[in-house]
């Protein structure tokens, strides 16, 4: 019984750390084209940059529900704590989305592109900001009673580190964004691609230096945590493997290479989750409240596990089968050959 | 207390409007995605390409009104955490299973085929189209059931009891099918089909009334009326036995849609109330129009009640539903217009069965089109009346008779809440026009009949056959 408490819990810390990081990679590049969008003045290429997420955006969005709902049938009391505390980012990202989301039912219909151009752009830059300052304050920590609610005040979650987490996360998202369109464009569009590629690359980087440097000068509890067995370990080699994937994205991205850039920011954005899950593990609510406190009942875990644990690979399958579908550059580019 | 700094009240008040919002759009999809796997069945089946153009047409109001139920339904699930974290921690267990299980089992289905039911025509096989097109509507069904599953919990909790403050569940099963689940799932489950049909109906009868494309929309609006003759009269009875369940488990919401003051007595007839002005600071109602003996008959068929209906006064007003005006006149809206659409169903009906409706004839039913018209928004008043009743009757519980609605909010600032409430106000107005502004756009657009018919195995959507050279055999005289 001993065993199957702790047991479960873990079950759910990762498959939740899996649905984020799907939704992270997958919307992550849907908000990178979105906000690379702002950057575009011509109206066709951005027909183009909006036509190559048209079939995918909303289930890779759905994601971000699953995640949801999964995170309040699994941790309820993290669920709660987390959400109320960030009240401000949540619905900063919630607006956002609704945003992006209409943006691609209205611009098609409308004569004043102009307006549901920017309402992509900025809905999309809107949503990576909360979701960045959320993910900030989340390893910040919340402030909570011994009880795991919270207490802190409503504007806890800024400050300049949460600011700087937010920032990364967008260039993060622009650099996948923009290496899905190298996959998904071709001609000139895509050499603009290759330099904004190369541009997010060096930016996402110099943030991540700084966050793993800040990170532990700041925060006492993620010093000792990190400067002591077992951890001192993960933290001496994964920033060695992601120096190692970078180089090899910039030469992928030197040498115009289609698809490999996508899959080199792919494997960076894995292991700067699981750098960022085994720093976060075992709590749910860093240096606060463990997975296990937050837990819900050991038969709640088991009977959300038969239902959506057998659901997960048959999800991945049809997802994967409508990228396979929809595979290739995007057609009705002026911008071809 | 002051509104704009009672956290509670507020929360509540932007639950309530983000919930009325969103309900718009998917109790559109979800019955319309069921219409769509029709019409491409018959287009499947007798290759008539009318039944695959009307699903490229009605597909395309149907993804305008799914990108606006996508982007709506994200509050909905957030607040939860947000605004009712008690409530959260409280229920989470079951409640926060059955949110995860609507997104792995029907929210992601509908997604990870949606894209292929629109855009997919010519890349992969039509039979695999139609898959795709049957995943939609599954999955908007499944969403339906376990939404209705986790509200009907709300209403009715069951497989568990309240240990500490916090719901521990002893059977997951018993609290899925608790008592309100079987009637509440078949309910809404009718009430967006039936919503949906009388909007296709509606919309079909504008473009036959302006004499555009009659033949074509004449299909719709048939079949339209074929499933119309089954769903409406099914709803009236469900929603009947969904009365029931509400005077057997809720007694203080139908004393509230009743408004209903004073208990009635078993064994005894018992007045019915058609209009009335309840008034809760005297607890009766200023006037009223009565039908005698009449409540008996709607609850049971019978004259004499056989078990008491309870009225408000029973219970402190702590402990039962406020705005009982509300309640009323929506549960009145509700069924009303239950009945009005049956009646319209039988109308057109003894129409068609006289031959008025074909195709050379129905122009000329020029008050039975009209009507149609005038139908078409009547689902969604209904739909939203219904939602109110349900769940403003269930007050002041949050879980009926465990948790109430006051200590399930979060102790936010008042502040944050009136800024996202003033925010979702007005980019709801904002979309809620512009949905309308395109959608009769699209309607005005119509639909394109010349598109092409993909191709199925045994007849190729294009010719192929390659171009053979045949030499000029005139004489060479001809030949200049």
């Amino acid at each position: 019984m001993d065993a199957l408490v702790h047991f479960l819990p873990q079950v759910w810390f990762v498959i939740l750390a899996l649905f984020l990081f799907l939704y992270v990679m997958l919307d992550g590049f849907d908000l990178g084209v979105g906000i690379l969008s702002l950057t575009s003045s011509d109206e066709e290429r951005r027909s183009l940059l909006m036509t190559s997420l048209g079939n995918i955006w909303d289930a890779n969005e759905t994601w971000l529900v699953l995640m949801g709902g999964a995170l309040f049938g699994a941790f309820p009391l993290a669920y709660g704590t987390i959400l109320s505390a960030l009240y401000i980012p949540i619905f900063m990202m919630i607006f956002g989305l609704i945003f992006r989301a209409v943006a691609f039912e209205f611009r098609e219909h409308s004569n004043l592109k102009l307006l549901w151009n920017f309402a992509f752009g900025a809905g999309s830059f809107l949503a990576a900001l909360g979701q960045g300052f959320a993910l900030g304050s989340v390893i910040e920590g919340i402030e909570v009673d011994e009880a795991g609610h919270f207490i802190g005040s409503t504007w806890d979650w800024l400050d300049w580190r949460s600011l700087l987490v937010a920032l990364t996360l967008i260039q993060g998202y622009v650099l996948i964004g923009s290496t899905y369109l190298i996959l998904k464009t071709e001609g000139e569009l895509q050499k603009t691609h290759y330099r904004t590629a190369k541009l997010a690359a060096t930016t996402t980087v110099i943030g991540a230096i700084l966050i793993t440097i800040v990170t532990p000068i700041v925060y006492e509890a993620a010093r000792t945590r990190l400067f002591s067995p077992p951890l001192i370990y993960v933290f001496a080699v994964i920033p060695v493997l992601g120096m190692m994937l970078v180089g090899l994205l910039l030469r992928s991205l030197n040498r115009e290479e289609e698809s490999t850039p996508f899959i080199w920011t792919i494997l960076i954005f894995l292991l700067t989750f699981i750098g960022l899950g085994l720093i976060v593990f075992p709590y749910i609510i860093p240096t606060q409240i463990t997975i296990y406190q937050a837990a819900a009942a050991p038969s709640a875990l088991v009977f959300m596990l038969t239902f959506i644990g057998v659901l997960i690979p048959i999800m991945l399958f049809y997802n994967i089968y409508n990228y396979v579908v929809f595979r290739g550059k995007v057609a009705g580019s002026a911008y071809g050959e | 207390m002051d509104l704009l700094s009672n956290t509670v009240a507020l929360s509540r008040m932007q639950f309530a409007l983000t919930a009325i919002f969103h309900m718009l759009w998917p109790v559109l999809t979800t019955g319309m995605a069921i219409y769509l796997v029709i019409v491409e069945g018959l287009w499947l089946k007798t290759r008539n390409p009318d039944y695959y153009r009307h699903a490229r047409f009605w597909s395309k109001l149907y993804v305008l009104n799914f990108g606006i139920g996508v982007a709506s339904g994200l509050p909905m699930e957030f607040q939860f955490g947000t605004n009712w974290a008690p409530f959260s921690e409280a229920v989470g267990d079951f409640f926060g299973s059955i949110l995860g299980f609507e997104g792995a089992m029907a929210f992601m289905l509908e997604a990870g085929f949606l894209g292929i039911m629109l855009f997919g025509w010519g890349r992969v096989h039509p039979v695999i189209h139609y898959l795709a097109t049957i995943m939609v509507a599954f999955g908007a069904n499944l969403s339906t059931f376990w939404i209705l599953v986790a509200n009907s919990w709300l209403q009715s909790p069951a497989g568990g009891e309240m240990v500490n403050g916090k719901f521990i569940v002893s059977d997951y099963f018993q609290a899925i099918a608790n008592p309100f689940m079987v009637k509440s799932v078949s309910h809404m489950f009718f009430a967006t089909l039936e919503t949906s049909l009388f909007v296709i109906g509606g919309i079909s009868a504008w473009y036959i009334l302006n004499n555009r494309q009659q033949a074509f929309f004449s299909q719709s609006l048939k079949i339209v009326l074929a499933a119309a003759v089954a769903v409406t009269p099914l709803q009236i009875y469900i929603g009947h036995l969904s009365a029931e369940q509400v005077a057997h488990y809720q007694p203080t919401k139908l004393a509230a849609m009743e408004a209903k003051w004073e208990t009635s007595p078993a064994g005894q007839p018992a007045d019915w109330s058609l209009l009335a002005i309840p008034d809760e600071a005297t607890q009766t109602n200023k006037w009223e129009i009565t039908i005698p003996n009449g409540l008996g008959y709607i609850l049971e068929f019978k004259k004499n009640l056989s078990e008491p209906v309870l009225g408000l006064r029973e219970w402190p007003a702590s402990d039962r539903p406020r705005m009982v005006g509300l309640i009323y006149y929506a549960f009145r809206i509700m069924s009303g217009i239950g009945f009005f659409l049956a009646g319209l169903m039988l109308w057109s009906v003894l129409q068609w069965l006289l031959g008025n409706l074909s195709t050379e004839k129905i122009g000329q039913q020029t008050w039975l089109l009209r009507t149609w018209i005038f139908a078409a928004p009547l689902g969604y008043i209904a739909v939203e009346s219904g939602w109110i009743v349900r769940c403003v009757g269930r007050q002041p519980w949050t879980l009926y008779g465990q948790i109430r609605t006051a200590d399930a909010a979060s102790q936010i600032p008042a502040s944050n809440v009136l800024t996202s409430l003033t925010l979702f106000s007005v980019v709801y107005s904002i979309l809620f026009v512009a949905t309308l502004y395109f959608g009769s756009r699209i309607i005005r657009q119509g639909p394109n009949l010349e598109l092409p018919i993909p191709g199925l195995d045994d007849q190729p959507a294009v010719e192929t056959e390659p171009a053979t050279f045949v030499p000029d055999q005139r004489p060479l005289e001809a030949q200049q």
